[in-house]
C-alpha cells in the first residue's frame, strides 16, 4: 500500500466532488469543509455516478437518484440509506492531498456470495 | 398462486394471479412493497427469488441491467409468478397504513384528447368505476400493441373520480406518444394500474409547498394546486410554483395557474421560467398573475427562494436532468429534510 498523490488541496473548493483517476483507479475526492474523503465514483445503491448526481452540503453527501445520503465527517448513513460509502484513507501533506490506494474498491451489488448473502446488509 | 415475501424480520403472504405482477398483487393485498416508478426503470422494487418459478416479465426493462437475473433477481413491478414462490425483499416492506384500500387494476376508455400546444396533449380516460386518489399520485397505462406500461400523473383532483386527466409531451420515437399524437385514440381501451406513488400533497403536514416542474412534470402539480385551492390552503400557507419550459409558446395551463394565483393572492406565487428565450416582460402578457423569468427552472427557483425556505415541502417533476438540478437546490440551498422532498422517479 502506497500513498499516492491526488492533487493540490487548493484545487478542490469546499463542497466540491471531483472525479480523478489515480493510475487507472477512478475515485471521487470530496472536500466537506472540515476535511477530505476519497471513495469510489459510483453510488453503492445502483452505480449512479456521484460526480453528476451527488450534492455535498453541510458535510452531507446526497445522491439525487434515490436520496441516499452519508455524513462524510462522521462516516454515517442517513435516512433510508442502506449501504455505507467505502473510503480510501487520505492525508494532507505540504498542501497536497494523498490517498492510500492498493486495489480499487468496488461495491458488491446484491449478489457476490463471497461476503455471504449481503442482500440484507 | 401464493407468494411469500420475506424480509430480514418479517414474512408476508398474498395471492397473485398468473398474469399479475408481484408488486400490484402485493399492493392490492395491503402489503406495502417498495417501489417508485412501477414501470421498470428505477429498480426500487428489486427482489430475489429464493423458491419457485417467477418470470421476469418485460426482460428489457431498463432496471434489469443493474441486477443479476441469473441469481434470481427480479423487478417486482414486472415479474409474474409461474408457481407458488418465495421472494426475498428489502427491509422496507410493511403493511399498508393510511393508504386507500382498493383494487389497483382498472380498464378505461379514452374519451377526449386535446392539444394544449404543438407538443402537448391533454387526454381523459373514463373508468369503469370510481377511483380514489391523492393529489400527486400517478397510474400506469397500457395500450394493446404498445410494449410496456408508462406512468402518468393525474392532472385532475377529485377525491373520487371516474375520469382521469393526463398530459403527454410529444416524444420522438416514443410508442405511447406516437399513439396519442398520431392516431385516433377516442374510444380506445387502456389498462390502468394505480393509484400509485407517494409524492403527494398532504395538507395536514402544514408545510409551505415549493413546486419545481419542467414540461409535462406540471401534471401532478396541477392536481395538488386544485386540491389546495379547494381547501383554501393558501389562506394561511405560502406557495411557490416554478414551471420551466423552453419558450413562451411551450407553456400551458397558464390560464388556470393565473386563476389559482388570483384566488390565493398574495400567498401563492407562480413563475414561468423560460430556458431558451428572454421573456417579453416581467409578467405574462395575457395572465399577469404569472411572473416570467429567464433561465433553467431550478436556477430561477434558487434565485427567487433565497431566505424563504422555512417549513417547506418540495415537489419536483420533469425530465431527469431538471429533476437532478432541482433536487440539488432543495438539498443544498433549501436544506429540506428527505421526508419533505417529494418526487416520482419515472423519467
Amino acid at each position: 500500500m502506497v500513498w499516492k498523490r491526488i492533487c493540490a488541496v487548493s484545487s478542490i473548493p469546499k463542497n466540491a466532488l471531483r472525479r480523478v483517476d489515480v493510475e487507472g483507479i477512478p475515485l471521487i475526492v470530496a472536500n466537506f469543509g472540515a476535511g477530505f474523503r476519497a471513495f469510489p465514483p459510483v453510488c453503492p445503491h445502483m452505480e449512479e455516478p456521484l460526480s453528476e448526481s451527488g450534492i455535498l452540503a453541510d458535510c452531507v453527501l446526497t445522491c439525487t437518484k434515490h436520496l441516499w445520503a452519508w455524513d462524510l465527517r462522521l462516516d454515517k448513513m442517513l435516512g433510508e440509506t442502506e449501504k455505507p460509502l467505502r473510503f480510501y484513507e487520505v492525508k494532507v501533506s505540504d498542501g497536497d492531498l494523498y490517498a492510500l490506494i492498493d486495489n480499487e474498491i468496488v461495491y458488491e451489488f446484491d449478489g457476490d456470495d463471497e461476503e455471504g448473502d449481503d442482500f440484507f446488509s | 398462486m401464493k407468494v411469500t415475501v420475506e424480509t430480514k424480520s418479517d414474512k408476508f403472504n398474498f395471492p397473485c394471479e398468473e398474469n399479475e405482477s408481484l408488486l400490484f398483487a402485493g399492493l392490492c393485498a395491503g402489503v406495502a412493497l417498495p417501489y417508485e416508478c412501477a414501470t421498470g426503470t428505477c429498480g426500487s422494487c428489486h427482489a430475489r427469488v429464493v423458491e419457485g418459478e417467477v418470470s421476469p416479465g418485460w426482460a428489457e426493462a431498463p432496471a434489469y441491467s443493474q441486477l443479476k437475473p441469473e441469481k434470481g433477481d427480479i423487478l417486482m413491478c414486472q415479474a409474474v409468478p409461474r408457481t407458488d414462490c418465495v421472494i426475498r425483499a428489502r427491509n422496507k416492506v410493511s403493511l399498508q397504513q393510511n393508504e386507500i384500500a382498493q383494487d389497483l387494476l382498472w380498464t378505461g376508455v379514452v374519451v377526449t384528447s386535446n392539444k394544449l400546444n404543438e407538443d402537448v396533449i391533454e387526454f381523459e380516460v373514463q373508468l369503469e368505476r370510481p377511483m380514489r386518489f391523492v393529489a400527486g399520485q400517478f397510474v400506469t397505462l397500457e395500450v394493446e400493441g404498445i410494449i410496456g406500461r408508462r406512468a402518468y400523473s393525474m392532472v385532475n383532483f377529485e377525491e373520487t373520480s371516474t375520469k382521469l386527466t393526463f398530459v403527454i409531451k410529444r416524444k420522438p420515437g416514443g410508442g405511447f406518444s406516437n399513439w396519442i399524437f398520431g392516431t385516433s385514440v377516442i374510444g380506445r381501451r387502456v389498462k390502468i394500474a394505480g393509484p400509485l406513488g407517494r409524492a403527494t400533497f398532504r395538507p395536514h403536514e402544514d408545510r409551505h409547498p415549493i413546486i419545481i416542474a419542467g414540461g409535462s412534470g406540471i401534471a401532478g402539480m396541477m392536481s395538488m394546486l386544485r386540491h389546495a385551492t379547494r381547501l383554501n390552503y393558501f389562506r394561511d400557507h405560502e406557495g411557490d410554483v416554478f414551471f420551466g419550459v423552453r419558450a413562451l409558446k411551450d407553456a400551458f395551463y397558464i390560464k388556470e395557474l393565473n386563476e389559482h394565483v388570483s384566488f390565493a393572492a398574495p400567498a401563492l406565487r407562480v413563475v414561468l421560467a423560460l430556458s431558451d428565450e428572454d421573456p417579453p416582460a416581467g409578467r405574462h402578457p395575457d395572465f399577469p398573475g404569472v411572473w416570467l423569468d429567464r433561465g433553467f427552472v431550478h436556477d430561477v427557483a434558487s434565485r427567487r427562494m433565497t431566505g424563504k425556505w422555512d417549513e417547506r415541502v418540495g415537489f419536483v417533476a420533469g425530465p431527469p436532468q431538471m429533476v437532478d438540478g432541482a433536487l440539488k437546490v432543495l438539498i443544498a440551498e433549501g436544506k429540506l429534510p428527505q421526508e419533505f422532498i417529494r418526487f416520482d422517479k419515472f423519467g
